[in-house]
């Protein structure tokens, strides 16, 4: 692997000040009305990730996820046409919840209480002693939820007729990545941690670099460097909602012995897959996905928040194929534990983070330019509470 | 040892003494073995180990995956195994003890390499 060798120039602070500079208010970052409002304002009117169509390869095939933030548990499918459906997961009989596997390959749902039993269509086929009931099943059917693709992420969205589709909420972004490797997998690698901290604040760890020496001294290493010590990216981009940064790549980088070893195997993969392995756009899509591009580690990561103050991390590595040799199999579980021993070092300082900011001793907290993307989300998001409490105040005569 | 006693194809003798701690099924338990490990039993893994995993994989790459028998199961094992203590040795070093107390948070709830890996689970 060869790297074009130059100097590096970080953002300039002036480039990025459009999208502000004053300090930030750090109440959104632990309060749970904050959290409560962004639950309506954001989770349940915004396209989420959710899964990825090779859970769902098959017809008959389904998945069930929980979506805390939504108090809900989502029932997705792929029906014998192909199509991927969403449910809530919940009979419409007296609620009960439906489908109590995570996955697996059913075409039909009997509910465990009364035994009402749903297609994989969402209707309702059959419920014993029916007759005895004043409606008609035609009304019984799950109550469906808007679902679409994009590279091969499902998103679901809450709202019972979504104001944007998926593509007009992706923009152009829709279309890089529909060219990442993500776009084509049908297997992944996943881990999974909790962390004890705000969904904001756990997701921000991840949109900046200055931290990089500080807690990865060792596994942030080859990312830093001489002449660009904190690994600062190359450059911003802004989609609102969403946002971008291009990974520098350290050119003087040279990983040890065993861990080029393993790159080299991964490299050959990746080349025969067709992908570039210069590519390095790491995709920050609004609210809670990241995406990275680059073919040799393509992850997503999706930060699910359960209350004000917990947070579930899901990091996925997608693959192209099955492992069908032992070197392949080889190079992913060690660009797995490659990914995970930086993932990893993360947490115990988002919690300390999280343990200040609760204290209230802040009323507001300082982002600098290379932390320009934490403060976009908190821009977004707060605009979108705002609108929302907009939206709930009662609009009476000022006459 | 004769050959009858041997658990690993020939030529990965030297790897016998390592088959009890790391021919470990299951990413996650692999994942586990590291950061439950001592700094010596790593060393002294990884240092026999890189020596034989590029054999070790051009030996296991003439065969399809679901037919590799038992003592060439047990040496992928040990190779997927080197993937999880490669990083431990190589990078985090000294860091390990530190490192391995923030990782045992972290759960591999599905990988490519284990079998029937099912539905992700959380």
């Amino acid at each position: 692997m060869t790297f074009a060798t130059r100097e590096f120039q970080p953002v300039s602070k002036e480039e990025v000040a459009h999208i502000g500079t004053d300090p930030v208010p750090a109440a959104p970052y632990y309060k749970p009305e904050y959290f409560e409002l962004e639950r309506e304002a954001i989770f349940k009117r915004t396209w989420i990730q959710i899964g990825h169509v090779c859970e769902v390869a098959d017809p008959g095939s389904f998945i069930v996820r929980p979506f805390e933030v939504a108090k809900a548990s989502i029932l997705i499918t792929r029906t014998k046409d192909g199509g991927v459906r969403a449910f809530h997961n919940v009979c419409t009989h007296r609620g009960t919840q439906l489908v109590e596997d995570a996955a697996g390959r059913r075409s039909r749902f009997s509910c465990p209480y009364h035994a009402w039993t749903f297609s994989n269509e969402g209707e309702l086929l059959s419920a014993p002693d029916f007759d005895r009931f004043y409606v008609d099943k035609a009304q019984c059917g799950l109550p469906e939820i808007a679902v679409d693709v994009c590279a091969g992420f499902i998103f679901i969205n809450m709202e019972k007729s979504p104001s944007h589709s998926l593509r007009e909420y992706l923009g152009p972004l829709a279309g890089d990545l529909e060219k990442l490797p993500h776009a084509r997998a049908t297997a992944f690698s996943e881990y999974v941690y909790e962390v004890n901290a705000n969904w904001k604040l756990t997701y921000d760890n991840f949109q900046e670099n200055y931290h990089l020496r500080f807690i990865h001294p060792r596994s942030g290493e080859l990312a830093g460097g001489p002449r660009n010590p904190f690994g600062y990216p190359e450059k911003y981009g802004f989609h609102d909602p969403h946002r971008t940064q291009t990974i520098w790549s350290n050119p003087g980088a040279t990983p040890p012995p065993f861990q080029s070893f393993a790159f080299a195997k991964a490299a050959e993969f990746v080349m025969k897959d067709g992908f570039n392995l210069a590519d390095k756009e790491y995709y920050g899509i609004f609210p809670n996905l990241f995406i990275l591009g680059t073919a040799m580690t393509p992850f997503s990561q999706f930060i699910m928040p359960i209350a004000a103050d917990k947070t579930r991390s899901i990091i996925r590595l997608y693959w192209i194929g099955e492992d069908d040799s032992a070197s392949k199999r080889f190079a992913r579980e060690a660009a797995m534990t490659t990914a995970l021993d930086i993932h990893s070092e993360d947490r115990a300082v988002i919690e300390a983070g999280q343990r200040g900011l609760a204290s209230g001793a802040l009323s507001h907290i300082h982002f600098m330019s290379q932390e320009v993307l934490c403060r976009h989300l908190m821009n977004q998001v707060d605009q979108r509470v705002r609108a929302y409490q907009y939206e709930c105040t009662p609009k009476g005569d000022t006459a | 040892m004769n050959s009858a006693e041997l658990s690993l194809p020939k030529g990965f003798e030297a790897l016998e003494p390592f088959v009890e701690s790391w021919a470990i099924a299951g990413a996650n338990n692999r994942l586990k073995a590291r950061l439950a490990s001592e700094e010596s039993e790593r060393v002294a893994f990884f240092n026999i180990g890189k020596e034989l995993v590029p054999a070790a994989l051009e030996l296991l790459d003439r065969k399809p995956l679901d037919q590799l028998d038992e003592k060439e199961d047990r040496l992928m094992k040990l190779v997927l195994s080197m993937a999880h203590i490669g990083p431990a040795v190589e990078i985090q070093k000294d860091h390990e003890p530190r490192h391995a107390k923030y990782a045992r948070y972290i759960t591999i709830t599905r990988a490519s390499a284990d079998d029937n890996p099912g539905p992700a689970k959380r």
